[in-house]
């Protein structure tokens, strides 16, 4: 039996008919064609999946997606600013994001977007974290390519851009 | 010529997308009309299937193609990408479904749905009766007579059985003035690429699939599929991913999700998605367990008289890359590795009831450099040997026959400046004994060596080593290049548009990967594996720019009214050398070239002429001139809680030759990610099965520990040794691999700096080490 559902996701909201027991990760991807929040694991252990609800960092494959009634869902497609001036460069990025890039913390870039959504509740909570709480920050986020250590250096960019 | 692109960091093309969503990944392809699939696996390491009944299953609404063993073809196939399936070297014992299930997670059937949901419904519908048959998870005990046979092809389970000898071993141990013996024994690990194993399989009623996969290899995924399905390879048609979520060598073979997707698609007419759960992930790949029995002679100054090994390698159910890790394992993990005259070395590859090994990144060299590296440590230890001059001592020497590659030399080779560098940056020679911190707190360093390793295949007969490349000039000035290579996030899509941009004289951000590539639109590439894309795929790039190059400057010289071999590109301007004031934008000679006979510019109307006519574009599909070795040694120093047994690894530094950096920020990123996997491997990962029913028990991250940010060292230090190699593209040779190779026995040598505590086994736990100072009992 379905239960309708009104999402807030990066701003808009959505009426939607879900399955008492469909995760949040698959109401974003599946139902709303948001694909930066991605699957790892299914079971709360690797943070692809991370997503922002009401400014907490959460493992949306964790949360059932009538929990997320009138809570505000932001996914890494809600970061940044709307800038469109008609060239087709798009979204002003977030300093985070921008950071990543920079210091070429992104190599496959499959964790890349729970990263930086756990990063994002760091420097949003935390003035000029150092490295321990910056590790301990994105310790539920798992990487196999970069060895953490140019994500580091980004949030640290990050940090002292904003 | 000074160099504009090359060695400098630039930003990777592809990050903006991937920090802002990601559209590139296979994980996101949607058809129209697609299917769902899940798989039915056995619960049992060793049956036979009597019956399996899916009437109920194919009764449930939004079913609508179900699959079973006897649907399947029964022509045994290897799954391994990198040879043809017909090759000599590889056993062809795989089926997509099988009568007789090997291993505890085997899939048994399938079914096609509308939802995964009624898919997963559908499989509980399905019954199957299996006989149980007596299981070996033991290699050793399966080389063992009586044991049960898992493959009547292989007499003892020994799938294959490589002996390669030089020198006369005898004579060696009869020089030697000291002879070491020791068991080395590595755990099962997994790649744990971060984005699950996925397939769309569309089969289009004519005889045609079109596969989406997250794979390592367009062409041998091509192979595999046709030669599965028994049709020619032209019918399937491979699209190429832009990006994938992580390989590692985890993903350079057909799983079993395309093969039945293909079958699947057939049966309900319509596109079929897999995607495997994690679960599913952890027992479909892994780096191989192997045990090494060492033997080594050596005279009193520490010179190798005679080296010998025996390796048993745990391949599992099917031989796949077990065939031939075991050789990569015994060549460059221990026969090649340092000068010796006389050597042996025996391997086993062996069947058990385990899940199936894959590649991973070392492919066989980690296992082997944990014995050798340690034992050489433990070698020093007892004869009161420096362990940097034992190495440099027995080290090949630049100029040397390569030992593997015939008719080639080690023309490029800094391994000596590797070991010198890296022991100044970490204080090596600084270093206490052990236990010389007063607590409970014991600070050590160590070091190991990957002495040799390869820039791809040549050389390997059985193995591809040829890429390809086209690179199209547009109008603007820009150019797009198509290419086969897969960048499985270790950069190449980086690398690749620098060495054309380089070669073309165009900026960096004029020079893109195109997002549509597909087996039908691309040159024949190797796969991203072996070290070898920069080196062998860079080379083809190279070669592509240089005959776009070609035809670019003779237009120009005739716009210039000069000479094309007086010309020179740079900055997006073709200049007359010497005379910077006579140049041309490229945007302008390709606009040339692409004009009508009378081309409108700025200026008027104006004639050109037939010569200049036609896209500046360039082709190539090449074999490397060589295969380079690298030299790499890894430094760490480690702290020991001897209350805990906890090893922290406290900073790590990384000597490699790699001939010339295309891309420092890149490179580093390849080392430090490297250790990040090793360090695992050293200390903590390890796929447990339970030993009476082979169910896998660390099928999720919660179970399966991977170093998080808090585990790894606050620093990773890169120094990278430039020999320039001749036959690479701008002097480079390979990366990828040794960095992952040489942690895990550095860590262990550094455990026994820190406290004389010496590890044979992996990973080494703090319960080990508790164990081994007398703090815990023994089992």
């Amino acid at each position: 039996m379905k239960k309708l559902v009104q999402l807030n996701v990066n701003g808009d909201t959505h009426e939607l008919a879900v399955n008492p027991d469909e995760t949040l990760l698959g109401v974003l991807r599946n139902h709303l064609d948001l694909i930066g929040p991605k699957r790892g694991c299914d079971s709360g252990g690797c943070g692809c999946c991370t997503v922002h609800v009401d400014g907490k960092a959460v493992y949306s494959c964790m949360m059932y997606a009538v929990s997320a009634q009138d809570k505000n869902v932001v996914t890494i497609e809600g970061l940044g600013q709307n800038n469109d001036q008609g060239n087709g460069n798009g979204r002003e990025l977030d300093p985070l994001q921008q950071a990543f890039i920079d210091a070429g913390a992104v190599q496959c870039g499959y964790c890349t977007c729970g990263v930086i959504m756990a990063a994002k509740e760091l420097l949003d909570t935390v003035k000029n974290p150092d490295e321990d709480e910056i590790r301990h920050a994105i310790a539920g986020n798992l990487c196999r390519c970069t060895g953490y250590q140019k994500i580091v250096d980004a949030i640290k960019l990050a940090a002292a851009a904003v | 010529m000074t160099l504009s692109i090359i060695g400098k960091s630039v930003p990777r093309p592809d990050a903006r997308d991937k920090v802002t969503g990601g559209k590139g990944y296979p994980v996101n392809v949607r058809l129209p009309g697609m299917l769902h699939a899940k798989m039915l696996r056995s619960p049992y390491p060793h049956a036979r299937i009597l019956r399996i009944d899916t009437r109920a299953a194919e009764q449930l609404p939004g079913v609508k193609a179900v699959l079973t063993p006897a649907d399947c073809p029964q022509r045994k196939y290897t799954t391994v990408y990198f040879v043809p399936t017909d090759a000599a070297s590889m056993v062809r014992d795989m089926l997509v479904m099988s009568d007789t299930v090997r291993y505890a997670g085997q899939p048994v059937a399938a079914v096609a749905a509308t939802s995964i949901e009624i898919a997963e419904q559908a499989l509980e519908l399905i019954e199957v009766e299996y006989e149980e048959l007596p299981f070996v998870f033991d290699p050793e005990e399966a080389m063992q007579p009586g044991a049960p046979q898992l493959h009547e092809h292989a007499e003892h389970n020994i799938a294959v059985n490589p002996v390669m000898e030089f020198g006369d071993l005898e004579a060696g141990f009869a020089a030697a003035d000291h002879v070491f013996e020791g068991v080395y024994e590595t755990q099962r690990v997994h790649t744990c690429y971060m984005e699950p194993r996925v397939c769309v399989v569309d089969a289009d009623g004519n005889g045609n699939f079109v596969v989406h996969s997250s794979m390592q290899h367009l062409f041998g995924l091509r192979e595999k599929l046709a030669y599965v399905l028994g049709i020619p390879e032209s019918r399937v048609r491979v699209i190429k991913p832009p990006y994938i979520g992580g390989g590692f060598g985890g993903k350079l073979d057909i799983g079993y999700i395309e093969p039945i997707a293909a079958l699947l698609s057939v049966r309900a007419n319509r596109p079929v998605r897999i995607e495997q759960t994690r679960y599913e992930d952890f027992i479909s790949t892994a780096r191989h367990p192997i045990k090494v029995y060492l033997k080594t002679g050596i005279t009193k100054d520490g010179v190798f008289t005679a080296r010998y090994a025996k390796s048993i390698l745990d391949t599992g159910a099917h031989a796949t890359h077990g065939a031939e890790v075991i050789n990569v394992h015994g060549a460059f993990g221990f026969l090649l590795t340092y000068r010796c005259e006389h050597r042996k070395w025996e391997g086993y590859s062996v069947y058990t009831n385990n899940m199936v090994g894959g590649g991973y990144r070392g492919y066989g060299s980690p296992q082997a450099c944990f014995a050798v590296e340690s034992q050489i440590d433990e070698i020093c230890d007892e004869l009161n040997l420096d362990p940097i001059e034992f190495r440099r001592k027995n080290a090949h020497q630049p100029g040397d026959p390569h030992p593997f590659v015939q008719g080639m030399h080690l023309d490029t080779y800094a391994f000596d400046e590797c070991l010198t560098r890296g022991a100044e940056r970490i204080g090596y020679a600084q270093r206490t004994p052990a236990n010389t911190d007063a607590g409970h707190i014991k600070r050590g360093v160590g070091f190991a060596c990957q002495p040799l390793w390869v820039s791809g295949c040549l050389g390997f007969p059985d193995i591809y080593e040829h890429s390809g490349a086209i690179i199209k000039l547009n109008v603007d000035g820009t150019a797009d290049l198509s290419t086969a290579a897969m960048d499985l996030g270790s950069g190449q899509i980086t690398t690749l548009c620098q060495i054309a941009a380089e070669a073309l004289g165009l900026p960096m951000e004029a020079v893109r990967i195109t997002e549509t590539a597909d087996t039908t639109t691309v040159p024949f590439d190797a796969p991203s594996h072996a070290s070898r894309v920069t080196y062998s795929a860079g080379n083809a790039v190279l070669a592509a720019a240089n005959v776009a190059k070609e035809r670019m400057l003779k237009v120009a010289g005739i716009m210039l009214e000069a000479d094309a071999g007086d010309l020179e590109a740079r900055d997006g301007r073709i200049t007359v050398k010497g005379s910077p004031d006579i140049s041309i934008a490229i945007a302008d000679v390709v606009r040339r070239a692409e004009s009508p006979f009378i081309q409108v510019t700025e200026d008027g109307p104006g004639p050109t002429t037939v010569e200049e006519k036609g896209t500046i574009i360039g082709l190539s599909s090449t074999a490397p001139a060589g295969n380079p070795s690298p030299a790499s040694v890894g430094f760490v120093e480690v702290t020991v809680d001897t209350e805990t047994g906890e090893v922290r690894v406290e900073r790590a530094v990384y000597a490699h030759d790699l001939g010339k950096v295309i891309n420092p920020n890149g490179a580093e990123g390849q080392v430090e990610g490297g250790f990040q996997q090793a360090i695992g491997y050293a200390l903590m990962e390890n796929l447990q099965f339970d030993e009476n029913s082979g169910a896998c028990l660390t099928g999720d991250f919660l179970d399966y520990k991977m170093p998080t940010a808090v585990e790894m060292p606050r620093s990773i230090e890169s120094i990278f040794i430039e020999s320039n190699e001749p036959t690479g593209p701008y002097g480079a040779k390979s990366l990828s691999e040794p960095c992952i190779t040489v942690p895990a026995p550095a860590i262990a040598n550094a455990i026994f700096n820190a406290t004389g505590v010496r590890i044979r086994d992996l990973p080494i736990t703090p319960e080990k080490i508790l164990v081994a100072l007398g703090k815990l009992p023994s089992e």
